[in-house]
């Protein structure tokens, strides 16, 4: 144990003298994450979403409607007109727009059926915003006259009024109607509650608080590049072949490869989690057993899989290719790019197969469901079984020499 | 006529307080000769290659390579050299023509004249038959001849060749010593890095010796074997009374000088055959018996040893 | 010519060379098939259904025979939604709750016991609330669900508005019905032809681009984003040829040819833009002949490949320039390439058009490249793109000049 200690001393030694090592393994993911939190952390994104409107009615429900979202939190209101709205639109300048056609008041008024157009660019998560802002405000301002309306119509429907005067009497009681219809609605009956799970703890996750985790495992995996690298030169220069002429065993070497990355991705972790949790609020430290659980079990992946990676591969440049490649796939299928659960079925049952997929569940768990170590247990044993098997590989494959 | 002219070249890492690897090293080189500069590892040898290359500048002085200046005509100078590197320098990934045609581009060949040359250089260094083999395939001794090769194919009037026989076996070295010597037949001017003295004794019609940067001796291999004198040395142990023997000795006709080093007699002589048996015969008369006997030539290593006071091979 | 000749070596190396290759090409096409895959693999992003459990404690009302409370999970488990939601009855509410903990729902709907007596009651005072118990890391499903149960209930609310309105104006005609006759009867008339849904439509479509409404492909979107990102690392593989033929002796051989310092070095440029750009006329094609994407106009579409090899190209020669191993250009470079694409939106497209995220993708010439090839694939010209053109070549052009001027002093 004691030589494998050796060997991984000198491979951190060795990397902290590496300034660039430094910089890519410590200071850029360090920088970015400070970076990303500055401009979206801090709680929810207080930014109202950009709606351009193209009012080509200018009626008094169209008017009013304009004025509703005017008002709204949630968008901010930029009027355009035709050409100018599309060429908006096409250079993407607002999270998305609406039209309001002509004859839009007057079918809202005579209780025909009024139509509306939303333009966006499909899959954009703020046009949904925007264009559910949209729904329900229109829906508001209709339910009021669809309401008066049939208020109205019961009234009048028992009687028997001359050919042609029926719609003005209706349109009379209806305007009449109107406040109590529209006191009725300013206090809704019924309504939804919306409870976050495990807001217990009393956070509201804003988008860096969801974003951090992933990130993190981006980064992480990542660096396995440089660890990777390392060995390589070592493999080429010869050094490597050298160790084995010593008293060191084979599964000490590799044993103390291994356990240098694994200290290292881990100090890795711990920085990063210091910066999100003093500067941006992110409470990993609200169950630290179960971090610590989680910070072990991304460790033991992805020093195991360096060491893999580096094992079976010849040259630098097919470790970069490599990582370059398997990082990114772990991280899109473990929903470190965009959540797991906007993928269809079959592609979130496979990205679950896999342990990055488990240890962004338990972190993202930890910060905002206030998972313990019971809740992130099942996370670490599957991280356990894989890390087990790319290290049985790594030393099965590992190779001293070119 | 000189075709190489080095005038008090003199280069310093990092000036005013680096190492000064070149210091006032001055030579020339006739037209048609193989100059060697003989020399331990780090004095000079092959940072003065790389300022005759115009790989580096000078910090002082200057050379005159077929008329042109290094420091001022640069490009005209690289258009009469060929520069073989010490180390190999060809791109593992294509093969032996390829290299070949890349390289003869870069020298300025190009079309059927390129093609040809191409051919003759492959036959020159005999890899014909290998030539579309990817030269990471080859062995050290081909690829040392795709590394002369390469070198060869603009046909320079000066060749440098920077320690080319390191690390490789002794059929290969030979094989590359013989083309050297073929090439300075037809006429090519060379100039050899080494710190192999035999090479440089073998190959050179001149050489200079450097160390720590400093030109410390220059000529002919006779020239310079005569600063440590003609004089053999010779070593003789016996199994009784050295000093007694010694003074026999110092009667010996044709020996010199002896002197008594540790447990055995150094004795220097003219003529070591001749000495030779007078020295037994002596000892047979005096009752003692010569142990051990050796007999040294002078040589370069003697040269480099006398005039530094360290082995060439330190 | 010597120029040509440097390229020509350069090209014909990475093409020799297996991992440059998968990086190049493999790597793209395999990460936008993965992803193309997880977005259901068509034309359009589709979502999985999202887990919904439903309790509801409705006790029903003496005023009316329907139980509001199993209209709202009747809604819920609707055919008609079964795309986006699928719903499960739960026992009660504690079950509801424990299976978001357990994450085997997303969002628990959770409908009160009074919901009915509030509902077709005349209290106008009384309130109820149906509790949405969610998982806060499912933001999308979450805001599906509260889509439905709102207009679900804004549907009952309006129903209730409608009977209050028809009791105001009950002895409008003269006569005097009970309060609770026209109440009852507004109401039926409000939800009878299916509510606010009957008389409000919304469309959608996508912005018009040129003259044309194309919708991006799915692959097309995650192959264009993926492509910049391992163009970046396709020139880097070129660019760091730089470092490994200086290590390897074979640059300073060069440098005792008579070819020119500034000819060897512009060799070595070319040598990066055309091998980038080739993989990027190659990936094209892929996408074209594998995925069937329609990438666009010609005009856009050469112009976003030829700067995008441009700005790849010019990025990878500054990274060099500095770099002094080629071990260390490979590390580095990767880590600004990463920085780059998450900051550019490569790994989540030009779809994010919120304030923030918006300016900080404009920092970034990838950024811009995406949205132009956004713009291109939806059937934007030349145009159309100029300003994604444009402010990328001036990163290109940055690029290039401080690199050019770093490797002239590098290699004078």
């Amino acid at each position: 144990m004691k030589l494998a200690a050796l060997v991984a001393g000198k491979d951190l030694r060795e990397t902290a003298r590496d300034k660039l090592s430094f910089i890519f393994i410590i200071l850029m993911p360090l920088a970015f994450t400070a970076f990303f939190g500055l401009l979206f952390g801090g709680g929810s994104d207080v930014d109202k979403l950009p709606l351009a409107l193209w009012d080509a009615d200018g009626g008094e429900a169209a008017t009013q409607l304009v004025a509703a979202l005017d008002e709204s939190p949630v968008v901010r209101v930029v009027i355009k007109e035709g050409g100018e709205f599309e060429q908006w639109m096409a250079d993407e300048r607002a999270a998305a727009g609406l039209i309001i056609p002509e004859g839009y008041s007057e079918a809202v008024a005579s209780g025909e059926k009024a139509g509306l157009t939303i333009v966006a660019t499909q899959g954009a998560s703020g046009a949904s915003t925007v264009a559910s802002e949209v729904r329900s405000l229109a829906g508001e301002q209709v339910t009021v006259e669809l309401a008066a309306r049939a208020a109205a119509q019961v009234i009048w429907s028992t009687r028997s009024v001359p050919a042609g005067e029926l719609e003005g009497v209706v349109a009379e009681t209806a305007a009449r109607a109107r406040p109590a219809v529209e006191q009725a609605l300013s206090h809704p009956a019924v309504s939804t509650r919306v409870v976050e799970a495990g807001a217990a703890a009393g956070q509201t996750p804003s988008g860096f608080v969801l974003s951090s985790p992933g990130m993190m495992v981006n980064f992480i995996l990542f660096s396995l590049m440089t660890a990777g690298i390392a060995l390589i030169m070592e493999r080429q220069n010869g050094t490597l072949q050298r160790l084995m002429t010593t008293r060191l065993r084979r599964w000490q070497l590799i044993g103390g490869k291994a356990a240098g990355m694994f200290l290292l991705t881990f100090l890795q972790q711990a920085l990063l989690i210091a910066v999100a949790q003093l500067l941006f609020d992110v409470d990993y430290l609200r169950d630290p057993a179960a971090l610590l659980v989680m910070m072990v079990s991304l460790s033991l992946v992805a020093s195991t899989l360096g060491l893999l990676l580096a094992a079976v591969l010849k040259s630098e440049q097919a470790l970069i290719a490599t990582t370059v490649l398997v990082s990114m796939a772990l991280a899109a299928m473990s929903g470190a790019w965009f959540p797991l659960e906007i993928t269809g079925q079959t592609f979130q049952t496979v990205g679950h197969l896999l342990p990055t997929a488990w240890i962004l569940d338990g972190l993202r768990g930890i910060v905002v469901r206030g998972f313990d170590v019971a809740d992130v247990l099942p996370a670490f044993w599957v991280s356990l079984a894989w890390a087990a098997g790319f290290f049985v590989v790594a030393v099965w494959r590992f190779r001293l020499s070119e | 006529m000189s075709i190489v002219e080095v005038q008090e070249l003199r280069k310093q890492y990092d000036p005013p307080k680096g190492v000064l690897a070149v210091d006032g090293v001055s030579f020339d080189i006739a037209e048609g000769e193989i100059f060697s500069l003989l020399g331990p590892n780090g004095a000079g040898k092959s940072t003065t290659i790389s300022m005759l290359s115009c790989l580096l500048k000078p910090t002082g002085g200057d050379a005159m390579v077929g008329g042109n200046s290094i420091v001022h005509q640069a490009q005209a100078v690289k258009e009469t050299i060929g520069v073989v590197p010490q180390d190999i320098a060809l791109y593992p990934d294509m093969s032996a023509r390829e290299n070949l045609t890349f390289w003869g581009r870069m020298y300025g060949l190009s079309g059927d004249a390129l093609k040809k040359r191409v051919e003759e250089v492959l036959e020159l260094i005999t890899l014909i038959d290998r030539q579309k083999d990817r030269v990471d395939k080859f062995s050290g001794g081909m690829k040392r001849r795709v590394n002369i090769g390469v070198a060869l194919l603009h046909k320079p009037k000066v060749l440098y060749l920077d320690e080319p026989t390191v690390g490789i076996d002794p059929q290969s070295r030979r094989s590359i010593l013989d083309g050297i010597l073929a090439l300075r037949a037809q006429g090519m001017t060379i100039l050899y890095t080494t710190h192999y003295m035999a090479v440089a004794q073998e190959l050179s019609d001149r050489i200079g010796i450097v160390d720590n940067g400093k030109m410390i001796a220059l000529g002919s291999h006779e020239e310079l074997v005569r600063i440590v004198g003609q004089q053999s040395r010779v070593t003789a142990r016996v199994d009784h009374y050295l000093e007694g023997m010694a003074e026999r000795w110092r009667e010996v006709p044709g020996v010199e000088k002896v002197d008594i080093e540790e447990d055995e007699a150094v004795l220097l002589t003219d003529d070591a055959n001749e000495v030779l048996p007078r020295l037994f015969e002596a000892a047979a008369a005096a009752g003692s018996r010569i142990t051990e006997i050796n007999v040294r030539e002078p040589n370069l290593e003697m040269v480099f040893l006398h005039l530094t006071g360290r082995a060439l091979r330190e | 010519m010597k120029v040509l000749a440097i390229a020509w070596k350069d090209l014909r190396s990475t093409v020799r060379n297996v991992p440059a290759l998968v990086m190049m090409l493999v790597a793209p096409l395999a990460l936008a098939s993965l992803l193309g895959f997880a977005f259901g693999g068509s034309e359009s992003f589709e979502i999985a259904a999202t887990k919904v459990a439903v309790a509801t404690e409705d006790q029903g009302s003496p005023a009316s025979p329907t139980v509001a409370g199993c209209m709202v999970a009747g809604i819920l488990e609707s055919p008609d939604l079964k795309d986006v939601l699928r719903a499960t009855r739960v026992k009660d509410a504690a079950a509801t709750r424990k299976a978001v903990d357990d994450g085997d729902a997303a969002v628990a709907v959770i409908v009160p016991a009074d919901f009915s007596q509030v509902v077709y009651g005349d209290d106008p005072t009384a309130t109820a609330q149906v509790e949405l118990y969610e998982n806060p890391t499912s933001e999308v499903g979450g805001s599906i669900v509260e889509g439905v149960v709102g207009q679900v209930l804004a549907d009952f609310n309006g129903a209730r508005a409608a009977a209050a309105g028809a009791v105001a104006v009950r002895s409008d005609d003269g006569g005097d019905p009970p309060a609770a006759q026209v109440a009852a009867a507004a109401a039926e008339a409000f939800s009878h032809d299916g509510g606010v849904a009957s008389v409000l439509d919304i469309a959608q479509r996508s912005p018009k681009v040129g003259k044309t409404e194309n919708e991006v492909s799915v692959t097309g979107a995650i192959l264009s984003g993926m492509m910049v990102f391992f163009m970046f690392f396709g020139a880097a593989n070129v660019a760091r040829t730089i470092l490994t033929e200086d290590r390897d002796g074979t640059m300073p051989r060069l440098f005792t040819t008579p070819t020119r310092h500034g000819t060897i070095i512009g060799g070595k440029f070319v040598s990066v833009f055309v091998t980038v750009l080739l993989q990027a006329v190659v990936l094209l094609i892929a996408g074209r002949l594998i995925f069937g994407i329609d990438w666009g106009r010609i005009d856009a579409v050469v112009l976003l490949t030829l700067v995008a090899a441009g700005v790849a190209g010019g990025l990878a020669l500054l990274i060099i320039a500095f770099a002094k191993t080629p071990a260390q250009a490979g590390a580095i470079g990767s880590g600004i390439y990463l920085v780059l694409a998450l900051l550019g939106g490569n790994f989540t497209g030009t779809a994010q058009t919120s304030g923030t995220y918006a300016v900080v993708q404009k920092l970034t010439p990838n950024g811009w490249l995406i949205q132009g090839w956004d713009t291109a694939m939806r059937g934007g010209g030349a145009v159309d793109v100029r300003w994604q053109v444009l402010v990328p070549l001036g990163f290109a052009v940055a690029f290039f000049f401080f690199a050019v001027l770093r490797m002239r002093r590098r290699f004078a």
